[in-house]
């Protein structure tokens, strides 16, 4: 896992390397990234049958906080070659509380991705800009299960943190306004993850299926994002 | 005119940043409706026995009926002093002379714990419960024994 680590570390700086005082620049996206999260949606509701009462799912992985950084290098007119980090996160929470105590279980999910870019704009003019973009990406998910009980006067908590690596791309289109020195823009992209299977950071068993212990549950990041873009050109 | 664009841009950034953790705080939260709660009824050989007597010792067995519930525990005690405790709806136990303070009259207290049917947490999970108390006036003789 490493040596993919490294070569994909390799591949991000490749495109910024002897680009010193050429048109190399970096562009940060925010917005909101919806993903599937079948098997946590999926462990969730199980953790919610496993209530003693009758709880509820008041959260469960909504559409959340998406933020990447591009660094790239104009390699043609249309085409830019580069390499970033994108971080996505999510989660779920199921609770109930009534006079006597309370139960809660909170799963946060959180993607750290890294991966090299190309850019290959379709139409631009002396402002506007329309683009298409694919990212390839290694895929770190963490994911933290915190589950609570307080019935009268006894209470107590567990933590469990789980992690998964797996490969990643990213397909989207972007159009862009640019002013004297800088660029805003709107992007709308799919993310494509190809899942990887959830390990306990501690001692690294695999998070199984409460009802196939055949099974490890996985992560899934795969989805939509929209996102607010700023570019900054470190030279035109 | 920068500096004020830039402590902007800073307190707009610094008050986005909790977005990037998600977190969530909603609590989902109800009132229990009740059940009925259980019928709850207790006897034992000593009831129909004035001030029995403890000269050696004194058997008591009890035999609780409950319906619509579950008993949690039962405890005796005499004097302040616990002695004897059980789950089960029927049983038995000694009661001896040197149990009490001094000779003479003195209450057994046997305290009966069972379910509230409240349907709150703590009552699910037998954590929360309904008390029934039985008082029985116990001749303790000493006897010189103690």
């Amino acid at each position: 896992m490493k040596k993919y680590i490294l070569i994909l570390g390799l591949l991000l700086l490749l495109p910024v390397q002897n680009s010193l005082g050429q048109d190399i620049g970096f562009k940060l996206y925010l917005g909101a990234a919806s993903v599937r999260m079948d098997d946590m949606k999926y462990l969730q509701e199980h953790i919610l049958s496993t209530y003693p009462v009758e709880g509820k799912i008041t959260s469960s992985f909504p559409p959340f906080t998406s933020v990447s950084l591009i660094v790239f290098k104009q390699l043609y007119e249309q085409i830019r070659i580069g390499g970033g980090y994108s971080y996505s996160t999510t989660g779920g929470k199921s609770s109930y509380l009534d006079y006597s105590g309370s139960l809660f279980t909170e799963m946060s999910a959180t993607s750290h991705r890294l991966g090299a870019y190309l850019s290959y704009s379709l139409w631009g003019g002396e402002h506007l800009d329309l683009s298409l973009y694919g990212k390839a990406e290694a895929c770190m998910s963490d994911l933290s299960i915190h589950s609570s009980y307080s019935i009268q006067n006894y209470s107590n908590s567990v933590y469990n943190k789980y992690r998964a690596i797996s490969p990643a791309g990213t397909v989207g289109g972007e159009i862009s306004y640019r002013f004297k020195k800088f660029a805003l823009g709107l992007s709308a992209s799919y993310l494509v993850d190809l899942t990887g299977n959830l390990k306990e950071k501690d001692g690294g068993n695999s998070l199984l299926d409460p009802n196939d212990t055949e099974r490890t549950l996985s992560s899934d990041w795969t989805g939509w994002q929209i996102q607010l873009s700023a570019q900054i050109p470190l030279k035109f | 005119m920068r500096k004020a664009l830039f402590f902007l841009l800073a307190a707009v950034f610094l008050c986005l940043i909790p977005a990037c953790f998600y977190s969530d705080v909603e609590l989902f939260e109800v009132i229990p409706v009740p059940g009925d709660p259980p019928v709850f009824s207790v006897t034992t050989n000593l009831d129909s026995l004035h001030h029995p007597q403890v000269n050696d010792s004194l058997e008591l067995i009890y035999n609780v009926e409950i319906a619509g519930g579950e008993l949690y525990f039962v405890y005796a005690e005499v004097a302040g002093t616990p002695f004897f405790e059980s789950d089960s709806t029927s049983g038995f136990f000694w009661i001896y002379p040197e149990m009490a303070d001094s000779s003479g009259v003195d209450t057994l207290y046997l305290d009966f714990y069972y379910s509230s049917n409240s349907n709150s947490l703590a009552d699910r999970v037998g954590y929360e419960a309904l008390m029934d108390h039985l008082k029985i006036a116990v001749d303790f003789n000493w006897g010189g024994q103690k």
